[in-house]
C-alpha cells in the first residue's frame, strides 16, 4: 500500500514545534519514508510567533508539500486555528483538550474543526506535567500519541528522540516519560480518520546511504565532497547555516573557515583565495549579495574561479528574513556593473542542492568565473530524504594549466584565441608570473583600455562561459511528462519546480497532455534546449515566487515567445493547486480554441 | 449566505435525533439565525438504532452518518464535536464549556440525551463490561465478539433486545440476565412479563432471571481456556461469556444544567410546549419530562418517533410557534400472531 501524508505541526516559538517536527521527520526518514519536510518561522529570535513543521511521508517520490495536511496538531490554538482549513476531510485534528485560561468564542480549536474533520482532543498539558512535572514536553507528548494513533514504529521514535537530546540526559528522560505518555493515550483512544502508514520501501542500492538533509545541508556536503578549501562568510538568514555546518566540518577536513567583518570582506577573501588556487566559496542571501555585487565584477574580470551560495529570501532591503521568495534571479544574472557575466545554477530539490553545491567548484575552475549557486530559503530549510551515491560525482584539479611556453616568451594569464578559456597559473608556478587587477587588460594582465582589447576580451569572457552548457555529467535543463508536442508546458527554477511538477503530474492524470522542463543553468542559458522544448508547448507556463516574473524576463530575452505568467510572492511555497488551476485554464483555452 | 448581522443565536446541546432534527428545523424557520450544536460525540449525527449492524460486519463510521458534513456546510450548522458543557448561566444566557470557553446565546434547547443506566451494585464492574450506547462503544464491543461467541446481556431494555434479534440472526448466542429493566422503557405489567419473556425464548434469546438467581454477585475476568467473562449470582451459579453488555434503560444527562435556573427532577421539566423553567431554554428528547396534563404528572416519552417530533416541535416553539406536545408513537408492546415481538421503539426511518 503506498503511503503519502502530510503531517503538521502549528505552535508558537517556544512550543518546541521545530523541534517535534525535526524529530518526527528523522523517525520516519529511519522507518524508511520517503519524506519532504518544510518549517516555517517567526523572524524574532525570542518571542511569540507562529512556528510551522510541515512534512509530507510518502513511499512513491513526491516532489512538493501538498495543498491539505492529513494530519495536524495544535499546540498552541491561537496560530493553529487560522490553518484548521488546511486539513483535508477525513483527516486527524489533534489539539489541547483543555486550557488554563477563560477563553473567548471560538478561542478553542474545538470551534474550528470543520464537520468533515476527525477531532482528536488530547490532555497535552495534563499528560506532560503528569509525566515530567513541567509542560515543556507537550510537543513530545504528541509525537508519543501520533505513534500511537498511527501504530508506528515506537523504536523509530526512541532513536530520534534519544539523537536530539543525545547530550542531554535530563531532557532525554522527561523526553522519555513524555512520550510514552502521549503513546498511552493513543492506546485508549478510538481511532476514527482514514490515515494509514503503509510499510516503507526500500529502494537503496548498494554502496548508497540514505539521509534525511536539507537544502543548506546538501550544499555543505557537496562543497566537502567536491573538496573545498577555503570559506569565508559573514552569517545571514536563510543562509547561515551553510557557514555554521562548514564550520564544524573543514577544520576536521584540513580546510579553513574565516567569519569576516562583511559580506565584502567574503568575496574578496573568496577571490583572492581562488586566484590562489584554493577551492573557495562564500554563502550570503539577497542584501549580501548586493554587497557582493562589484567584488564580483572583479572576479569576472580577473577571471578568477570562486563560488558563492547564495540562499533567497523575501526583499527588498531586510524584507521578511524567514519568508522565501525567489525574486534575486536578476540580481544573481544581471547584478553589479559592466558586462559582468557569471555562471549561475539553480538547484530545484535537496538532491539538486548537493550535485550544484559540489559542481559549482567545477564549473568556477573549468571556465574561470564566479560561479553563483542560486538557491532560497525554501530549499535551505526543506529536508528531503537524499540518497548518496558511494562515490561523490565531483572531480577535482580542473584547472587548465599553463604548457611549456617558448623560451623567453612571456606567460599570457589571458591569451586569446582557442575556446576562450586560457590557462592559468597558480601564483608559485614557475614561469607564470602574471597580474590580475581590475583594470581591462591585454592577455598578459597588463592594464590596456583599447577598444579592440575591451572589445575582444568581453567577448572572451562571454563566449567562454557557452562551453559550459556542455560540461559533463551536470543537467541543465530537463524534461518531464509528455513526449512530443503538449498543450500546456510548464517551465519553472529552483525550489518552485517541484510544486510545478506535481501539478503537471496531476493535469496529467485528468487526461491533459502537459510537460514541464526545469532549468537549472540560468546563465548561460541553455537556449536551444529550452526552446525546443517551447516550440512542442502550445501554451507555456512560468510559475515562479516574485513578483515581476523574473525567471519570465530572462526566458523571453533568450526566446521570443510569449508566455503566462504566473508569478506569486506569498512569502511561502506557491501551492500546487494553484499552479494546476492554471493549466486546466491554459488547457481550457487551446480546447476552446480548436472547437472555434 | 452569512448570518445577519442581528440575528439570533440557537444553541442546541446534543447532536442526538432531537437535536439534529431541532437543528434542522431552526435552520428552516429562521434562516439568517446561527445555529449551533454542542455534542460529545466525536462524530456527526448518526442513528444510534443503525449500530446493531456493526455485529453484520459494517464498522465504517461513514456508513452510520445521517448526513454528510456538506450538508452541515450547506444548512450553516456548526457543529462543535468533542465539547463538553461544564455549566449554563441562564441569566447571562451563556454556556461555559469545559475548557473553558463561553458562549453566549439567545435560545438553548437541551438535547443531550441519556446515557446507559448502571444499578448501584454493578458500578464496581462497568470496566469489565461493554456498553453500547455509542458508535465506538458498539464498534468495541463487536471487535471482541468472537464468531457465533456469547454475549450476556444484563437488564435487557428495548435498546438491547433489538441488538439481541441481530445477534441471534448473526448466529450469536445470546444470554439474557433478565430483570426490572427487560423491556424498558415500556412498562410491563407482571401479567404480560411471562408471556413476553417466552416470545424471547422462541426468538432464540436464553433468558436467565436475575431475581431467581439471587441477583448479580459479581462480573469476573473469565478463567484460562474458558470465555473472558463470567458473571456470578448471589446463589453460586455462573454464566461464561465473551462480552458482558449492560442494558438497563438510559438516565437523563442533565448534571449540566444544574444551577442554569431551570427545574430539574430526573430530567428537566418542560411545559407542554417543551419549555423549561429557564427563560429562553428548551428540552427535547430522553433528557426532559413533559408535564401531562391528562395524566397530571410529568413524564418521559421516548423511541425515535418521539424523540424527532420533540426536537422539530421545540424549534418551532423556538421560532415562535406556541403547540403543545402529542406523541408520535403508541408505547404499547405487543406480540404478533407468529409469537414474535413488536415494539413501537424498534421502528425507525
Amino acid at each position: 500500500m503506498a503511503t503519502d501524508i502530510q503531517i503538521s505541526i502549528v505552535g508558537s516559538a517556544g512550543d518546541g514545534t521545530i523541534a517535534a517536527g525535526e524529530i518526527l521527520r528523522n523517525a520516519l526518514a529511519g522507518m524508511g519514508y520517503k519524506v519532504i519536510s518544510f518549517d516555517v518561522y517567526p523572524p524574532e529570535i525570542r518571542g511569540f510567533g507562529k512556528c510551522i513543521a510541515r512534512m509530507r511521508i510518502t513511499t512513491e517520490q513526491a516532489y512538493s508539500l501538498k495543498h491539505k495536511s492529513d494530519v495536524m496538531v495544535s499546540l498552541d490554538d491561537s496560530h493553529a486555528i487560522p490553518h484548521a482549513g488546511e486539513l483535508r476531510d477525513c483527516g486527524a485534528l489533534i489539539y489541547e483538550q483543555g486550557s488554563i485560561v477563560r477563553l473567548p468564542e471560538g478561542g478553542h480549536m474545538s470551534a474550528h474543526v470543520g464537520p468533515g474533520q476527525l477531532p482528536y482532543p488530547v490532555p497535552i498539558r495534563e499528560l506532560s506535567e503528569k509525566s515530567t512535572g513541567a509542560n515543556r514536553s507537550r510537543n513530545i507528548v504528541v509525537l508519543g500519541f501520533i505513534a500511537g494513533l498511527f501504530n508506528l514504529p515506537v523504536e523509530g521514535f526512541r532513536k530520534a528522540i534519544g539523537k536530539k537530546f543525545k547530550s542531554k540526559a535530563a531532557a532525554a528522560e522527561a523526553s522519555e516519560a513524555a512520550f510514552k505518555a502521549g503513546l498511552d493515550y493513543a492506546a485508549k483512544t478510538f481511532k476514527l480518520d482514514d490515515v494509514v502508514f503503509g510499510p516503507p520501501v526500500s529502494t537503496v542500492v548498494a554502496g548508497a546511504t540514505v539521509e534525511m538533509i536539507n537544502g543548506n545541508a546538501a550544499i555543505v556536503r557537496g562543497a566537502l565532497d567536491a573538496g573545498i578549501d577555503t570559506f569565508f562568510g559573514y552569517p545571514i538568514t536563510p543562509a547561515t547555516s551553510i557557514m555554521e555546518r562548514l564550520a564544524s566540518e573543514m577544520p576536521r577536513r584540513g580546510g579553513r573557515l574565516l567569519q569576516t567583518e562583511d559580506e565584502i570582506s567574503a568575496i574578496s577573501a573568496v577571490i583572492g583565495a581562488g586566484f590562489a588556487g584554493a577551492r573557495a566559496a562564500t554563502s550570503t542571501s539577497g542584501p549580501g549579495l548586493s554587497l557582493m555585487a562589484e567584488m564580483l565584477g572583479m572576479g569576472v574580470i580577473g577571471e578568477v574561479p570562486s563560488v558563492v551560495f547564495v540562499s533567497q529570501r523575501g526583499g527588498p532591503s531586510t524584507g521578511m528574513p524567514t519568508k522565501t521568495e525567489q525574486s534575486d534571479l536578476h540580481m544573481a544574472v544581471y547584478g553589479g556593473h559592466g558586462d559582468a557575466p557569471r555562471i549561475v545554477i539553480a538547484p530545484t530539490n535537496v538532491d539538486g542542492c548537493y550535485r550544484c553545491g559540489g559542481k559549482a567548484f567545477e564549473l568556477a575552475e573549468v571556465y574561470q568565473t564566479p560561479v553563483i549557486v542560486l538557491i532560497d530559503l525554501y530549499l535551505s530549510n526543506r529536508y528531503e530524504t537524499v540518497v548518496f551515491p558511494a562515490r561523490p560525482p565531483f572531480e577535482a584539479d580542473l584547472n587548465r594549466k599553463p604548457g611549456k611556453a617558448a623560451a623567453g616568451a612571456p606567460y599570457k594569464r589571458y591569451a586569446l584565441g582557442g575556446d576562450d578559456v586560457s590557462p592559468r597559473a597558480i601564483p608559485g608556478d614557475k614561469g607564470g608570473m602574471h597580474v590580475v587587477t581590475g583594470l581591462e587588460h591585454n592577455e598578459l594582465g597588463r592594464p590596456n583600455d583599447s577598444a579592440e582589447l575591451h572589445t575582444a576580451m568581453s567577448r572572451k569572457r562571454h563566449e567562454k562561459l557557452k562551453l559550459a552548457l556542455n560540461h559533463p555529467d551536470f543537467t541543465k535543463f530537463k524534461r518531464f511528462g509528455d513526449e512530443g508536442p503538449v498543450d500546456v508546458g510548464v517551465i519553472s527554477w529552483g525550489s518552485n519546480f517541484g510544486e510545478c511538477l506535481e501539478a503537471m503530474l496531476k493535469a496529467r492524470g485528468e487526461g491533459i497532455r502537459c510537460a514541464a522542463m526545469k532549468v537549472v543553468m540560468l546563465s548561460p542559458f541553455p537556449t536551444d534546449g529550452v526552446a525546443a522544448f517551447m516550440a512542442d508547448c502550445k501554451e507555456v507556463l512560468v510559475p515562479e515566487l516574485n513578483y515581476q516574473g523574473q525567471f519570465a524576463n530572462l526566458l523571453q530575452a533568450h526566446v521570443a515567445r510569449p508566455v503566462t505568467r504566473l508569478a506569486r510572492v506569498p512569502g511561502e511555497p506557491m501551492k500546487v493547486e494553484e499552479i494546476l488551476e492554471e493549466i486546466r485554464r491554459l488547457a481550457g483555452k487551446k480546447a476552446a480554441q480548436k472547437a472555434a | 449566505m452569512a448570518n445577519a448581522k442581528n440575528a439570533r443565536h440557537h444553541i442546541v446541546i446534543g447532536s442526538g435525533v432531537a437535536g439534529s432534527q431541532a437543528a434542522e428545523t431552526l435552520r428552516e424557520r429562521e434562516p439568517d439565525a446561527r445555529v449551533t450544536i454542542l455534542t460529545l460525540s466525536s462524530l456527526l449525527f448518526y442513528n444510534r438504532y443503525d449500530l446493531p449492524k456493526v455485529f453484520r460486519g459494517h464498522r465504517d463510521w461513514r456508513e452510520f452518518l445521517a448526513f454528510p458534513a456538506e450538508y452541515y456546510k450547506d444548512y450553516r450548522i456548526e457543529v462543535r464535536r468533542c465539547s463538553r458543557v461544564a455549566g449554563v448561566d441562564g441569566s447571562r444566557r451563556s454556556i461555559t464549556l469545559e475548557h473553558k470557553e463561553e458562549i453566549r446565546f439567545d435560545t438553548l434547547l437541551v438535547a443531550s440525551g441519556g446515557r446507559g443506566y448502571i444499578p448501584e451494585e454493578l458500578v464496581e464492574f462497568r470496566p469489565l463490561m461493554h456498553p453500547f450506547a455509542s458508535y465506538t462503544e458498539a464498534v468495541t464491543a463487536a471487535s471482541v465478539v468472537p464468531d457465533r461467541g456469547h454475549v450476556i446481556m444484563l437488564g435487557g431494555d428495548m435498546i438491547g433486545l433489538d441488538l439481541a434479534r441481530t445477534l441471534i440472526d448473526t448466529r450469536h448466542r445470546v444470554t439474557l440476565v433478565a430483570g426490572p429493566q427487560t423491556f424498558w422503557p415500556h412498562e410491563v405489567t407482571d401479567d404480560e412479563r411471562p408471556g413476553l419473556i417466552a416470545a424471547l425464548e422462541n426468538m432464540g434469546v436464553e433468558v436467565v432471571e436475575g431475581a431467581d438467581a439471587g441477583g448479580i454477585a459479581s462480573i469476573e475476568q473469565g478463567a484460562k481456556g474458558l470465555s473472558a467473562r463470567r458473571v456470578l449470582f448471589k446463589d453460586g451459579t455462573e454464566l461464561y461469556g465473551d462480552v458482558v453488555m449492560p442494558f438497563f434503560g438510559l438516565s437523563p444527562s442533565v448534571e449540566f444544567m444544574l444551577g442554569s435556573g431551570t427545574d430539574i427532577e430526573r430530567g428537566l421539566l418542560v411545559n407542554p410546549a417543551l419549555r423549561t423553567t429557564g427563560e429562553g431554554i428548551y428540552a427535547a428528547g430522553d433528557v426532559c419530562q413533559i408535564w401531562s396534563d391528562a395524566e397530571k404528572r410529568y413524564r418521559f416519552f421516548y423511541g425515535w418517533k418521539n424523540v424527532r417530533a420533540m426536537g422539530d416541535l421545540a424549534a418551532r416553539n423556538i421560532t415562535g410557534g406556541d403547540e403543545p406536545w402529542v406523541p408520535a408513537q403508541d408505547e404499547q408492546l405487543h406480540i404478533s400472531d407468529d409469537g414474535k415481538i413488536q415494539s413501537p421503539f424498534w421502528e425507525y426511518e
